[in-house]
């Protein structure tokens, strides 16, 4: 997937108001609660077929760091 | 000769919170996306001298208005708010229901995957030849456990109660069961203190989790996060097993009802089933996540509005343990 589509459609499914760049630390921003986790699982096994763990989940800070956990090989 | 489920009738509390009541109480979380997200619009709570088995007894005391109570031989009471640790609540419904004393009563301590184990049980017992008329309760009153100030949980969960009457039948009508057990998933829903393991704690410290809420290890904690990664990546794959199991195809499944705890993750699992929309039952606006009761709830209300005729209907309950249990029932409208 276009990195940059990555970004506008994570955005939309979060339905955050923050704009997100690379480097944007999901966790910290306000909108993220555990909706927002859950609704992160949901949006990367319907993009990518791929279920985070916990544990991936946990290590999840930049949107840079998840593109990480998703495997940078899925994107161009 | 086997089982089938011949009534069901479940009661709710009289007191109901809406999203605009906890809106009023915390004003800075967003009620509206919860409402669009998770499918709840409101719940129910019992008041203070209420408890599970007051619902119950109510439960029960409806189904009752249509069978005949002289005819239970066996109860099995699913519930994790028992009126004391012993003795069993289930005890206690016999006399107050004035049920007959001859007969077998027992709790189960289980949630979420209550009322399908307890299906599973009562199969068992009526084929063994065991028991002819069994009364499967569950009873549940969450909003006991969980803090003032935990407005994520108070939000989700909802009490409530349901009895049901199996009977034995010619055909078999409850078919076949799978089940699944994952303790290391134990403290992902718990409530910590006040049994064997940590005695209750009159100054246990309040502490905050996700987006400001609060609890104490007297309360119900729950993981939301992580019971979300265990139900999206083990269900799935499970209910395929019990389709399996029970030599049947999704296109002859009339409907699949699961625990209705979060709308979107029952539509998440929906989509990883690929099954119909219409195929599959999403509704728990009217009352939350009442725990064991979800299922029977659910059951009730769908049938209602079918017409004459038997269903197949694929159920699984999954949750607290972790646990899960799954299978195959044939069920007519005059439930």
């Amino acid at each position: 997937m276009n990195i940059e589509k990555f970004i506008k459609d994570l955005r939309e499914a979060l339905e955050f108001e923050e704009e997100l760049n690379l480097q944007t630390n999901l966790k910290e921003l306000e909108d993220w609660d555990s909706m927002a986790a859950m609704i992160l699982v949901a949006f990367v096994s319907d993009n990518f077929d791929k279920n985070l763990t916990t544990e991936e989940v946990k290590n999840v800070t930049t949107v840079d760091s998840l593109i990480d956990q998703i495997g940078r090989e899925n994107f161009s | 000769m086997g089982a089938k489920i011949t009534a069901i009738e479940y009661v709710f509390p009289e007191r109901k919170i809406t999203n605009e009541d906890l809106q009023d109480e915390f004003p800075d979380y967003d009620f509206k996306k919860f409402e669009d997200k998770v499918g709840i619009k409101c719940r129910y709570i019992v008041a203070e001298n209420e408890t599970a088995l007051t619902l119950a007894v109510k439960a029960c005391e409806k189904l009752m208005q249509r069978i005949s109570r002289d005819k239970i031989d066996y109860i099995l009471y699913c519930t994790q708010s028992p009126e004391y640790f012993l003795p069993s609540t289930s005890c206690i419904l016999q006399d107050v229901l004035k049920l007959n004393k001859g007969i077998g009563a027992l709790d189960f301590n289980l949630g979420c995957s209550g009322y399908t184990y307890g299906l599973s049980l009562a199969k068992a017992l009526i084929n063994s030849g065991q028991a002819k008329h069994v009364l499967l309760v569950t009873a549940e009153t969450y909003s006991k456990f969980i803090h003032v100030g935990d407005k994520s949980n108070r939000a989700i969960f909802g009490d409530g109660a349901s009895a049901t009457l199996i009977t034995y039948n010619p055909e078999e009508q409850i078919n076949n069961f799978l089940f699944g057990t994952d303790g290391s998933g134990y403290d992902s829903l718990i409530v910590q203190n006040g049994a064997g393991k940590f005695p209750y704690n009159s100054e246990a410290e309040v502490l905050e989790y996700g987006s400001g809420n609060t609890y104490t290890e007297n309360n119900l904690y729950m993981n939301g996060p992580s019971v979300f990664n265990f139900t999206s990546e083990v269900i799935p794959p499970f209910v395929n097993e019990v389709l399996v199991e029970n030599r049947i195809e999704i296109e002859d499944v009339n409907q699949f009802i699961f625990h209705q705890a979060n709308a979107f993750m029952l539509n998440f699992m929906r989509k990883k089933l690929k099954i119909n929309k219409d195929k599959f039952y999403i509704d728990l606006n009217d009352g939350g996540n009442t725990v064991s009761n979800t299922i029977p709830i659910a059951l009730k209300r769908y049938m209602s509005e079918q017409s004459d005729g038997s269903q197949k209907i694929i159920l699984a309950g999954f949750g607290v343990g972790l646990s899960w249990c799954g299978g195959l029932i044939e069920i007519d409208n005059n439930i």
